[in-house]
C-alpha cells in the first residue's frame, strides 16, 4: 500500500470513527431544531422536517442566557485560577521526592475526592453557612469546585513535572539560583504546556459544574448555565427541543474555542511537552 | 495631595450615597419565597404584582426544582437559612408541619377575611392540616384522568363517545388500539420509581378498596395485576417504568399512544400539538358502579416558623389567595377552591376537558398526610417496579410494601 | 525567623510551604466533609439536625440495618459491574484510539482533537442527550440497530432490568473515552522513538513492539489513568439521575446514587452516610494500588 492510499484509508477511517463518536452531539443539535411532536416520531427523522431556527433565539431571550453564561465563566475562571495557584506547587513537590511522605500525600489527595459532589454538598453547605461564606455564593462555589477538582489537577500536573529532568533544576541550583528561582525560571517554563492543558481541562469541567452551584447559589442572577439548564428539566416540563437548544447554546461557544485551540492543545501534549 | 483629597471626598460621598440607598431600602421588609414555578407560572408573576403595590413588603423569588424542594428546604432550615415562604408538594407538607418547621397559621386564618377554610376542597385542605391545625394554604390543585384519541377509536371501530369505563374495558380497548406496525401503544402512563409512580398508582389502589394504609387489599392487587397485564402485553411502552408523566403524554400527543393517563397540566401543550380529535374521561373503575377515586396533586403555600416577619408573610399569602380566580385563565391551573367557578376558555376541547377534570377532582384524595410520606411512597414505588419487571408477583410485591408501610406507620 | 525565611527560599521549607497550603485546603474542604459523613454513619440522624454534630450515637446499627436490606448486595454487585465495565470500555477504546491517532497521517491531530468534545460537555447535558438516544420507542439507537438488522425488536435500554445498567455504562464509556485517549496519547508521545527503531532493527514485529516497549513504558500513565478512571466512575452521578434513576427496581442502582437516594429522597441521612463510608474504604484500596503503581515511574 502506497503512503498516499495508506493516508487516505486512515483518514477515512478516522472520519468514520469521529462521526460515530460525535453522533450524540449531532443528535443534540438536530433535536434542538425539531418541533415538539417530531421529537417523539417513529422512525426518528435525521433531519428536521422544518428546522425551527428561532428556537435558539427564543431560548436565549426567554432564559436570559447571557447572564447564565457569564456566571459560568466567572465561576470557571475563579476555580481554575485557585486550583492552578494551589495545585502547581503541590504537584511539583509530590513529583520531586520519592519517599513515604509523598506516598501518603498522594494517597490523601486521591482519597479526598472519593465521594460525588452530591454527597459532599451537605457538609460543605453546613460548614459554609456557619462561616458565612454563603453570603458570597459564587465564591463559595469556586472554593468547593477547587476542592473537588484539585486532586485531579495535581495528579495530571505531577506527571508533567515527572518529565522535567531533575538535572536541569540541580544545574540551576549549582549556578546560584535559589529554590524559588530555579522553580520559577527553570521548572515552571518546562512544565508550562502540561500545566496549561490540565488547567484547560479543569476549566471545562468547572464550566459545566452543577451540583454545588445548584445548592449554594440561590439568587437566579448569580446562577451558572448548568443550573439554568436544569430549571428546564422537571417532571412536568420536559421540552426536549428547548432543553437541547439551551444545551447547544451552552456548549457551542466552548466547543468552538476548543476546536480552534485543540490543535495547539493536542500537539502541545503529544509532541512531548518538553522537546 | 489634592488628588488624595479628592479621592477621600469621593469615597465619602460614595459611602454616603450607598448608606442612603441602604437606609431607604431598610424601610421595606424583605421576604424570600421559594417555589418551583417558572416564569409563565403563578409564583413569579404574583410576586411581581405584589411588589408593584409598594406596600412596604418586598418579596425576593428563588426558583427551585421539583425534585429539590424538600432537600433544599430541609438543609436551609437546619442551618438557619430557610426562606420565609415556600411552596411545597402536598404529600410532603406534613413532613415539615409535624416537626414544627412550618408556622401554625390557624389563628391568622381565623382573623383573615381572604383565606377561609370553608372555601377549599376538602382534599387539598386536609393536606395542610396537622393535628387539627392549619400549617399552610393550598396553592392550586390537580388530578389525573384518561385522555383518549377519538380518531384512533374510530379507526379501530370503537365508539369515540364511549371511552372505557372499567379496568377490563380499558385493557380490552388498549388491546384493540395497540398497533405495533404503526408504532402505536394502547395506553401511556407513568410507573416511574418516583412520586409520580405513586401518584398514578394510588388512585387505582383506592378505587379497588385499598389505600396506602392497606396497600395489599385485594382490589389493589387486582390494580397492580392490571398494570402488569398492560406492560406484559406491551399495551403500553415498557419505558413507562422510567418515564415521567409529561414524557409519556408526549407520545400520546405525537400519535404513538391511543390513550394517556395524566393531568390538566397537559392541556396547554396538547391543544397546540395534538393533530387529532381527543377527549378526556374519568379514570376507569374496577367494575361498573364501583367507588371512584383519584389522585390529588399540586402544591401548598407555607410559612417557615423561623421567619422574622410572620405577619408580612401572611399578608403575602393573602394576596396570592385573592388572585385565585385568575389562576386558570392566566396559568391554566385549577384553584383548590369550591367557591370559584372557572370561566370557559372558548376552546371546545379544553373546556370539555376542564369539566371532566373538575368532576374527577371531587373524588381526589390526598396522599397522607403523614410525616414519613417519602418512605411510604418509596415502598409503593418499589412494589410497582418489582411487579412490573417480573421479579415478584403483584401480590407478593404489595404484601412486602404493606409490611414496610406498617413499620413506618408504627 | 531568618532561618525560616531562608529555608523557604532555599531549603525544604519551600517544599513544605508549597504542599502545606493545598493539603490544608483540601483537608478543610474535602477531609472534613468526609469525616462528617463518617461520623454520621454511627449516629441517628434526624433531617432537622443536619447543622450539628451532637446527635445520639447508635454504634454499628446503621451498618447492620443496611446489610439486612435485600437490595444491598445486588447494588454492590451493580457497582462492581459498572466500575469494571466502564473502566474497561473507556480504557480499551481510549487506548485503541490513541494508538490509531499515534500513526501519523494528515489530519490526525485535528480529528483527535474532535474526540475531546465529550470532555467539554457538562454531565447534565450528556445525561440528557443519552437519555434521549437510549429511549425505547423513539430512541435513535434502537432505530439504528433495527435498521442494520442487529436486533429485531426494540431494546428497552432504560426499562429492561437486564439492560438498564448497561445503558448507563454505554453513556459513561462515551463520556470517559476522551479523557483516557488524551492521557494515553500523552503517554505514548513520551516514549522515545529510537526505542522502536532499535526494536525494528532487531526484527521485532508490531505486536512484539507493543508488548515489550509500549506497554511497559506506559505503565505509570496506565496506573494513573485507571486510578483516576475509578474515581470518576465512582463519582458518576449525573448519568444515573438523567437516564435510569437507578431503576427499574434498583437494577441499575449503584452505591453513589443509592447513597444520594437514601439521603435526599427518603431523608435517611445516616444510611446514606453509611454507604459513603463503604465507598471510601473501597477507594482507599484503589488509592493504594495507584500509589504503588507510581513506584515504577521513571524520572525523566
Amino acid at each position: 500500500m502506497s503512503e498516499r492510499t495508506h493516508n487516505r484509508v486512515m483518514l477515512a477511517l478516522a472520519i468514520l470513527l469521529a462521526g460515530i463518536y460525535l453522533f450524540p452531539l449531532y443528535w443534540m443539535y438536530i433535536t434542538a431544531l425539531k418541533s415538539g411532536s417530531e421529537m417523539f416520531a417513529t422512525p426518528p427523522s435525521f433531519w428536521p422536517a422544518a428546522p425551527r431556527w428561532n428556537t435558539f433565539a427564543e431560548v436565549w431571550q426567554s432564559r436570559q442566557m447571557g447572564r447564565f453564561l457569564w456566571n459560568s465563566l466567572v465561576i470557571a475562571i475563579g476555580a481554575t485560577t485557585l486550583i492552578a495557584v494551589l495545585g502547581v506547587g503541590c504537584a511539583y513537590v509530590l513529583a520531586r521526592y520519592r519517599n513515604v511522605w509523598v506516598d501518603i500525600g498522594l494517597f490523601l489527595v486521591l482519597m479526598l475526592q472519593v465521594l460525588p459532589a452530591s454527597l459532599m454538598v451537605t457538609p460543605i453547605f453546613v460548614g459554609f453557612s456557619q462561616l458565612g461564606v454563603l453570603d458570597y455564593p459564587r465564591l463559595a462555589v469556586v472554593v468547593a469546585i477547587a476542592a473537588k477538582s484539585m486532586p485531579f489537577f495535581v495528579i495530571l500536573v505531577r506527571a508533567t513535572f515527572m518529565a522535567v529532568p531533575q538535572e536541569l533544576e540541580e544545574a540551576a541550583l549549582v549556578d546560584g539560583n535559589s529554590r524559588i528561582g530555579a522553580f520559577v525560571n527553570i521548572v515552571l517554563p518546562l512544565a508550562r504546556n502540561g500545566i496549561l492543558v490540565s488547567a484547560i481541562l479543569i476549566f471545562m469541567q468547572a464550566f459545566g459544574e452543577f451540583v454545588y452551584s445548584k445548592s449554594m447559589i440561590q439568587g437566579i442572577e448569580l446562577q451558572p448555565a448548568s443550573v439554568g439548564l436544569n430549571s428546564f428539566m422537571g417532571p412536568n416540563t420536559n421540552e426536549w427541543n428547548n432543553i437541547m437548544a439551551f444545551a447547544t447554546i451552552y456548549v457551542t461557544p466552548i466547543l468552538a474555542v476548543f476546536v480552534l485551540l485543540q490543535r495547539r492543545i493536542v500537539s502541545g501534549l503529544t509532541s512531548g511537552a518538553l522537546k | 495631595m489634592t488628588i488624595r483629597k479628592f479621592a477621600v471626598i469621593g469615597a465619602l460621598a460614595l459611602a454616603g450615597v450607598s448608606l442612603m440607598g441602604l437606609s431607604a431600602k431598610a424601610e421595606d421588609v424583605t421576604l424570600t419565597l421559594w417555589s418551583l414555578d417558572k416564569d409563565i407560572q403563578p409564583a413569579p408573576n404574583l410576586i411581581k404584582e405584589f411588589n408593584a403595590q409598594n406596600n412596604g413588603i418586598k418579596i425576593e423569588y428563588r426558583l427551585i426544582q421539583f425534585d429539590d424542594v424538600v432537600t433544599e428546604a430541609m438543609r436551609a432550615y437546619a442551618t438557619g437559612q430557610a426562606p420565609d415562604i415556600i411552596a411545597v408538594d402536598n404529600p410532603e407538607h406534613a413532613l415539615f408541619s409535624s416537626r414544627g418547621a412550618f408556622l401554625d397559621l390557624t389563628d391568622m386564618i381565623k382573623g383573615s377575611t381572604v383565606i377561609k377554610p370553608e372555601n377549599y376542597f376538602p382534599g387539598p385542605l386536609k393536606s395542610v392540616e396537622w393535628d387539627g391545625k392549619y400549617y399552610g394554604v393550598p396553592k392550586a390543585t390537580n388530578t389525573i384522568a384518561l385522555y383518549y384519541n377519538k380518531d384512533m377509536f374510530k379507526a379501530k371501530g370503537l365508539d369515540p363517545n364511549k371511552p372505557p369505563q372499567t379496568w377490563d374495558e380499558l385493557v380490552e380497548d388498549a388491546r384493540k388500539l395497540t398497533d405495533p406496525a404503526k408504532n402505536v401503544y394502547g395506553l401511556a402512563f407513568s410507573a416511574k420509581a418516583s412520586e409520580e409512580g405513586t401518584f398514578q398508582f394510588l388512585p387505582w389502589a383506592q378505587m379497588g378498596g385499598g389505600g396506602y394504609e392497606h396497600i395489599n387489599a385485594d382490589g389493589a392487587v387486582k390494580a397492580l395485576e392490571t398494570w402488569k397485564t398492560i406492560i406484559d402485553e406491551k399495551l403500553a411502552s415498557p419505558d413507562s417504568m422510567t418515564r415521567g408523566q409529561w414524557d409519556s403524554t408526549g407520545t400520546f400527543n405525537s400519535g404513538n399512544a391511543a390513550m394517556a393517563i395524566s393531568g390538566p397540566w397537559e392541556l396547554e401543550r396538547m391543544t397546540q400539538e395534538a393533530k387529532f380529535d381527543w377527549g378526556v374521561a374519568l379514570l376507569p373503575v374496577p367494575k361498573e358502579g364501583a367507588e371512584r377515586s383519584s389522585a390529588m396533586g399540586d402544591f401548598n403555600w407555607a410559612i417557615f416558623s423561623s421567619t422574622k416577619h410572620p405577619a408580612e408573610a401572611f399578608k403575602a399569602l393573602e394576596y396570592f389567595v385573592s388572585q385565585d380566580d385568575k389562576l386558570f385563565k392566566n396559568f391554566g391551573q385549577l384553584p383548590a377552591r369550591s367557591d370559584i367557578s372557572i370561566p370557559e376558555t372558548g376552546q371546545p376541547l379544553k373546556d370539555a376537558a376542564l369539566k371532566v377534570f373538575l368532576e374527577q377532582l371531587k373524588y381526589a384524595k390526598p396522599r397522607g398526610p403523614h410525616p414519613q410520606w417519602p418512605k411510604i411512597s418509596k415502598a409503593i414505588q418499589d412494589a410497582i417496579q418489582a411487579a412490573l419487571t417480573g421479579q415478584m408477583s403483584p401480590k407478593e410485591a404489595l404484601d412486602q410494601a404493606a409490611e414496610k408501610i406498617k413499620a413506618v406507620l408504627g | 525567623m531568618r532561618r525560616i525565611l531562608s529555608s523557604i527560599r532555599d531549603g525544604h521549607g519551600f517544599d513544605i510551604l508549597l504542599v502545606a497550603f493545598p493539603l490544608g485546603f483540601l483537608f478543610l474542604m474535602a477531609g472534613l466533609p468526609l469525616i462528617y459523613n463518617a461520623v454520621m454513619s454511627f449516629q441517628e440522624v434526624d433531617m432537622f439536625s443536619l447543622g450539628t454534630f451532637s446527635r445520639p450515637f447508635v454504634g454499628l446499627k446503621n451498618y447492620r440495618d443496611l446489610f439486612a436490606q435485600p437490595e444491598t448486595w445486588p447494588i454492590l454487585y451493580n457497582t462492581l459491574v459498572f466500575v469494571v465495565g466502564s473502566i474497561a470500555g473507556q480504557f480499551l477504546i481510549g487506548f485503541g484510539l490513541a494508538l490509531f491517532f499515534w500513526v501519523n497521517f494528515p489530519g490526525a491531530s485535528w480529528l483527535r482533537g474532535l474526540f475531546l468534545v465529550s470532555w467539554v460537555m457538562p454531565g447534565l447535558v450528556v445525561g440528557a442527550v443519552w437519555n434521549w438516544i437510549l429511549s425505547g420507542d423513539f430512541g435513535v439507537l434502537n432505530f439504528l440497530l433495527r435498521e442494520s438488522g442487529i436486533i429485531s425488536g426494540n431494546i428497552f435500554w432504560r426499562s429492561d432490568p437486564q439492560y438498564s445498567l448497561y445503558a448507563v455504562i454505554i453513556a459513561n464509556i462515551w463520556l470517559g473515552t476522551a479523557f483516557n485517549m488524551i492521557l494515553l496519547s500523552v503517554g505514548l508521545s513520551a516514549i522515545p522513538g529510537d526505542l522502536y527503531e532499535a526494536a525494528e532493527l532487531d526484527g521485532a514485529n508490531a505486536w512484539q513492539r507493543f508488548w515489550t516497549i509500549t506497554l511497559p513504558m506506559m505503565r505509570s500513565s496506565i496506573g494513573a489513568i485507571i486510578a483516576l478512571g475509578l474515581i470518576f466512575t465512582l463519582q458518576q452521578f449525573d448519568l444515573f439521575a438523567a437516564i435510569t434513576s437507578g431503576g427499574p427496581n434498583n437494577s441499575s442502582n449503584v452505591t453513589q446514587y443509592w447513597a444520594w437516594e437514601l439521603s435526599f429522597r427518603q431523608y435517611d441521612f445516616a444510611k446514606g452516610a453509611t454507604i459513603s463510608v463503604i465507598m471510601i474504604v473501597f477507594v482507599m484500596f484503589a488509592s493504594v494500588v495507584y500509589v504503588r503503581s507510581t513506584r515504577h515511574e521513571v524520572r525523566g
